[in-house]
């Protein structure tokens, strides 16, 4: 069903490590939830984050993009590098972070508003575009780039709440394109979607690798090998195993990974 | 015989029933409770139900209905000739009744005979007199039909005592001799109670419907009689309120507008305040606020909600009305006349209304998904970005529902603008002047000396109509936008 | 495909993360207004409370305080003897008084005027009290007695602050150079401030006496009020809940009492005075200003606040105690009153205290129902009485202070209040340590 493009994995060098997290713990009041985790997240890659439910693969893609300071009693330890820059440096808004690192979540969330101002958010408020013309230029390629344009053309002005669930997440995938990321997280993006709801956006996570570098969290393994060129495998707060997604459905190293690919835990 | 007495005799026949009902099964098992079809305890309570639930009902409906025909057939018996000009059967009729406790009251205090107070045909002078050593306030000298009415009334009362205090006896005792011949051990005892019980629930829960009812049947009646007196289209659409004081005038100008003014141009001003305060104190609690210090505030705003409202009319009145004067009054600003104005009444009203908007409020931004904020925030916006333009405008439709059950709060508010407001009815748009409210004239005109059948009395009923009319319309539109709201998200 | 971000990089000038761009300045600025704005409400909703508590401390504390004057002195029988032959007994009396409290200005070796009229304005006319006084004692006639006298309530005012010699304005009840006096008095230790208790216990006095005035009777008359309150509301709410929260079936009859119950609790508390009125009062001909009828008509508003608190406890009770119950044989009936009831019960309680509270400080039904301009002049009775008979009510007595033309009458109003919130704080403490103690988190 996917090729792999063998041609981007035999490339991977230095130059191009987007994320590079070193020794990230991650704590819910005493829970120990992320443990020493290091991994190099490369760009123009999609990166898969697999692993059993409670494993920590959610909590450490919120900690590329901060989202874990909106919850008080999470603390993060350990550096993670966005482009050499460390993001939990005392200097670094959150703000900024996240307008370079967007992310895409579980449920489909659009905002009770119309399409367009679903898409049009993140722009406004990041001041990206001068001109009425250019917002319009916005929306229409970032709908193009999510493949809802068609679809969704002749009611921009409608609620993004009325669409399908399918539709409802690619809405989201074009209102985090719009802010224009240079990383697009995606945590479990096709939980809530039927299979052809499901196929359209594994697609389009495909397409996305061209521009950003993309993490992707699931709980499909088969998902995982279909979308990804890298894959991490998390268990109990641990980075088990992280390389080529090939190398890891077809000869991990690990016995928890092949445990848990094989079907024996998870 | 006190109704105390009728009640505990009641209740001890009960008691008797339960002990007798259980007694009686337990021995035709030999006292083996395993035999019966429930617990031993079920048929003693089947007992006591049957004894204790006729015969309250009974002497309840009796209670309500005894003085109904009393009344009734006492008044009907006066002649026309003995009301005088300018009175009415029911003022005569209170007099009767005034007359007839003086006579109870006397003959309590030995003052006069059980004889002489049903006799007392002759020395009126003499009755009265005895009366006010009695200690009873009879107005003027009590005539003679006043009298025989309210020896009628008397008579007819305690003969209707007498005859409640036997029957309730008797269905008591009929209830606890039918109930105690069941008494078998196969007979269905639980069952036949948990179906009386159930009943009992279902007449609790209709005490709302009871209530509704009355309120709806007590406004209905008296306004229907008010539109009687006076002509409804004056009421709606009159621009002047100048009730006469003699309660009997027809120089009387009862229009409503003054007083809806009134209550709006108050309630408006309560919300200004309100709003915004509650509005932007339930985004800090719920947005920005660290446990720490919303566990501190949060009771701190509704310390506010739990005060009474005559405490915040004397605010009103004596500290907040002073000071807008010494600000705006002649001394300072000159927009002022006196501490009683719109101003007065909006501002305290307002600051009794803030907790009241921050809570729900508090309640409704809690309940926009945080799936909606992540989504905000996963896209660089900030939190005042995702409260302004994604939070609030998901929870608009529960906001304003929250205003409108204020603005309900705020229209039927009376204690503040009883004492803050001032009595003077006027249309006008100075903040500072007096202006006065539906409710403050429901206040003052049920509560001074016009006669209840005067349209003085009466406009009170009409007026109460209207107050309960805007605001059930309020809250039902409210409520129905909330709940809307709510399942949107749930 | 590659050109999605026309303007991406024209924003975001400097690249890196740890330096804010001009934007980003300007949208933390607004953020951080923003949070002012909503740190401001809720100053100013703390304000507001202070202020009022504030005002309330400072206005009412006075009605806890009166000023009385201590005069010790002894008559003889001849003294007696000699008074009881006058015309003007009590003048005789007081003129004994006025010599002794002379004496003890003397005695102190202060330098001040006496004069009858003076002391006279100050203490009013003592010469009664004495008399009184040695008609019920004899045996302490010829040994020191000391009289504690209360002061006019001007005198009251000047200690309180209310009255300043700037405010002073000479009048048949007091002048300016009395206070020379009251200074003297003051300093000798002969007038000072002492508890009124003629407040906490007294019952109301007639308009032109503020002095006497007391709240006592009123909370008697809210006692009873509040008694029929909670043995009517406290069983018809619980009733009503559990028929509505375990047995009522989806009908229309439900949904009928459902919304009734959501209305009721939004009419205007007034409304419920017009009921109160129409239907107790014209109707039922119970009598007027009874705490018996204020009971009902706060029980009618009161239930739904209950209805409402006692459905949420229950429905708290988390259905697999209700299983459990079923499961072993109990009927749905003994599965509630066994199991979910009690285990409801805190939280009923709770709710019912705070409704009681509710009820305690509502006043305008009060005002329809006759609880105002009664002047309740003593106790009831006896029990039957105290339902039955007039009497006022803590927030009607209030009313009907500040209602009054005497400014000295606010004083009482105020006083009134800090009796009231105290009632309203305790039965609140009562409910937060019943929920801090019985609540349970399934």
């Amino acid at each position: 069903m996917y090729d792999a493009p063998n041609l981007a994995e035999s490339q991977v060098t230095q130059d191009n490590i987007k994320i590079s997290a070193r020794n990230v713990q991650v704590f819910y009041a005493d829970t120990h939830a992320i443990k020493d985790v290091d991994v190099d997240i490369l760009d123009k890659t999609v990166t898969a984050f697999i692993g059993p439910s409670g494993c920590g693969k959610s909590t450490f893609l919120r900690c590329i993009n901060r989202m874990n300071d909106t919850i008080d009693i999470c603390k993060v330890q350990g550096d993670i590098m966005l482009d050499g820059q460390d993001i939990y440096d005392k200097r670094v808004d959150p703000v900024q972070l996240r307008a370079k690192v967007g992310m895409v979540f579980q449920k489909p969330n659009p905002f009770p508003k119309s399409i367009y101002d679903n898409v049009a958010y993140g722009p406004r408020i990041h001041g990206l575009a001068r001109t009425k013309a250019d917002l319009d230029e916005i929306v229409e390629k970032s709908l193009r780039r999510a493949a809802l344009w068609n679809e969704a053309k002749d009611r921009l002005d409608q609620p993004g709440t009325g669409l399908s669930g399918g539709q409802q997440q690619r809405l989201c995938i074009a209102r985090a394109v719009a802010t224009a990321p240079e990383v697009l997280l995606m945590d479990e993006p096709c939980s809530a979607l039927d299979p052809i709801a499901t196929a359209q956006v594994e697609e389009l996570i495909d397409e996305l690798r061209q521009e950003f570098s993309v993490v992707i969290v699931t709980h499909s393994m088969q998902q995982a090998a279909r979308v990804s060129q890298k894959t991490a495998f998390f268990h109990l707060g641990h980075l088990v195993e992280y390389g080529e997604t090939g190398q890891i459905f077809t000869n991990p190293e690990d016995e928890r990974t092949e445990s848990y690919i094989t079907g024996r835990i998870g | 015989m006190p109704l105390i007495w009728l009640i505990v005799i009641v209740l001890a026949i009960a008691v008797a029933g339960y002990v007798l009902g259980r007694s009686r099964v337990m021995a035709a098992t030999g006292g083996d409770s395993r035999k019966l079809h429930s617990l031993p305890s079920y048929y003693g309570y089947n007992v006591a139900l049957k004894v204790v639930l006729p015969s309250f009902f009974l002497l309840l409906v009796w209670l309500l209905v005894q003085p109904v025909i009393v009344n009734g057939t006492v008044a009907a018996d006066i002649p026309q000739s003995a009301i005088p000009e300018g009175s009415s059967r029911d003022l005569i009729m209170s007099e009767v009744r005034r007359t007839a406790e003086g006579l109870d009251n006397a003959v309590a205090q030995g003052i006069m005979t059980e004889d002489f107070a049903t006799n007392a045909r002759s020395d009126l002078n003499d009755v009265t007199q005895r009366l006010k050593d009695a200690g009873q306030i009879v107005t003027a000298q009590v005539t003679q039909p006043i009298l025989q009415a309210a020896q009628r009334y008397r008579i007819m009362n305690d003969t209707g005592n007498l005859i409640l205090s036997l029957l309730v006896i008797l269905v008591a005792a009929a209830g606890a001799a039918w109930s105690l011949r069941e008494m078998r051990p196969e007979f269905r005892a639980r069952n036949v109670v948990e179906r009386v019980v159930k009943g009992v629930l279902v007449a609790a829960a209709s005490v709302a419907i009871l209530t509704t009812l009355g309120i709806v049947l007590s406004l209905v009646f008296n306004t229907i009689e008010f539109f009687r007196l006076y002509p409804a289209g004056d009421f709606f659409f009159g621009t002047a309120w100048s009730p006469s004081f003699t309660g009997r005038g027809g120089s009387s100008e009862l229009g409503v507008l003054p007083l809806l003014w009134g209550t709006f141009y108050i309630s408006i001003v309560a919300l200004l305040v309100a709003v915004p305060v509650g509005l932007f104190a339930a985004i800090y609690l719920s947005e920005y606020a660290s446990p720490r210090v919303r566990s501190f505030a949060k009771p701190m705003l509704e310390v506010l909600a739990g005060i009474p409202t005559i405490v915040y009319g004397l605010f009103a009145l004596l500290t907040v009305g002073p000071l807008l004067v010494a600000v705006f009054g002649k001394d300072g600003l000159g927009w002022m006349q006196a501490g009683t104005a719109v101003m007065t009444a909006g501002l305290v009203m307002g600051v009794m209304l803030i907790p009241f908007v921050s809570s729900l409020s508090d309640d409704i931004i809690n309940a926009v998904p945080q799936a909606m904020r992540d989504g905000s925030y996963g896209l660089g916006a900030t939190k005042s970005e995702t409260i302004r333009q994604v939070v609030l405008p998901a929870a608009l439709p529960g906001i304003v529902g929250a205003i409108l059950l204020a603005a309900s709060r705020a229209i039927g508010e009376t204690m503040i603008v009883v004492l803050g407001a001032g009595a003077a009815a006027r249309l006008s748009l100075n903040p500072f002047e007096a202006m006065t409210t539906v409710t403050a004239k429901i206040v003052s005109q049920l509560t001074g000396d016009a006669d209840f059948a005067s349209p003085e009395a009466l406009v009170a009923f009409a007026l109460g109509m209207t107050l309960f009319v805007i605001t059930l319309g309020l809250n039902i539109f409210a409520l129905y936008i909330v709940r809307k709201y709510r399942e949107q998200y749930e | 495909m590659t050109d999605v971000t026309p303007n991406a990089g024209g924003n975001r000038a400097g690249n890196s993360l740890a330096t804010q761009d001009a934007r980003t300045k300007r949208r933390n600025r607004a953020e951080a207004r923003f949070k002012a704005y909503g740190l401001t409400a809720i100053l100013v909703g703390i304000f507001f409370l202070v202020v009022l508590a504030v005002s309330i401390i400072r206005s009412g504390s006075p009605a806890f305080t009166r000023t009385v004057v201590d005069v010790e002195f002894a008559l003889s029988q001849a003294q007696i003897n000699e008074a009881e032959e006058q015309l003007f007994k009590t003048a005789a009396y007081a003129a004994f008084f006025t010599d002794a409290l002379k004496r003890q200005i003397d005695e102190s070796g202060m330098e001040v005027a006496v004069d009858e009229d003076a002391i006279e304005r100050i203490i009013g006319k003592p010469g009664s009290t004495i008399r009184e006084f040695f008609q019920a004692n004899p045996d302490r006639i010829g040994t020191p007695v000391t009289f504690e006298l209360a002061a006019s309530s001007r005198v009251d005012g000047y200690f309180n602050g209310r009255v300043t010699r700037e405010s002073m304005q000479d009048s048949r009840f007091l002048m300016a150079g009395d206070l020379d006096l009251v200074d003297a008095l003051a300093e000798a230790g002969v007038i000072r401030s002492s508890i009124n208790w003629t407040f906490i216990t007294g019952a109301d006095s007639g308009v032109d006496n503020p002095g006497a005035a007391g709240i006592g009777a009123s909370v008697v008359g809210s006692f009873f009020m509040m008694l029929v309150v909670l043995v009517l509301s406290l069983p018809i709410g619980v009733a009503a809940s559990i028929y509505l929260e375990e047995f009522a079936p989806r009908n229309r009859f439900t949904d009928l009492i459902e919304v009734n119950i959501s209305n009721l609790a939004a009419v205007p508390s007034i409304v419920f005075g017009i009921l109160g009125l129409a239907i107790f009062i014209q109707f039922a001909h119970l009598p007027q200003s009874a705490p018996l009828v204020g009971g009902l008509v706060l029980t009618l508003m009161t239930l739904p606040t209950i209805i409402i608190s006692t459905r949420a406890s229950l429905r708290a009770v988390p259905p697999s105690i209700r299983d459990a119950a079923l499961g072993v044989g109990a009927s749905k009936m003994q599965s509630v009153f066994h199991h979910v009831l009690p285990l409801a019960m805190p939280g009923i309680l709770t709710g019912t205290i705070i409704g009681l509270a509710q009820a305690l400080g509502e006043t305008a039904p009060l005002l329809l129902i006759g609880m105002v301009g009664f002047v309740a002049r003593g106790y009831p009775d006896g029990i039957v009485s105290g339902f039955m008979d007039p009497n006022s009510a803590m927030p009607a007595q209030i009313y009907t202070w500040a209602a009054r033309a005497d400014a000295s009458f606010y004083e009482k109003a105020w006083g009134g209040i800090i009796v009231l919130l105290v009632f309203l704080l305790t039965m609140n403490i009562i409910a937060i340590i019943l929920r801090r103690r019985f609540e349970r988190r399934w």
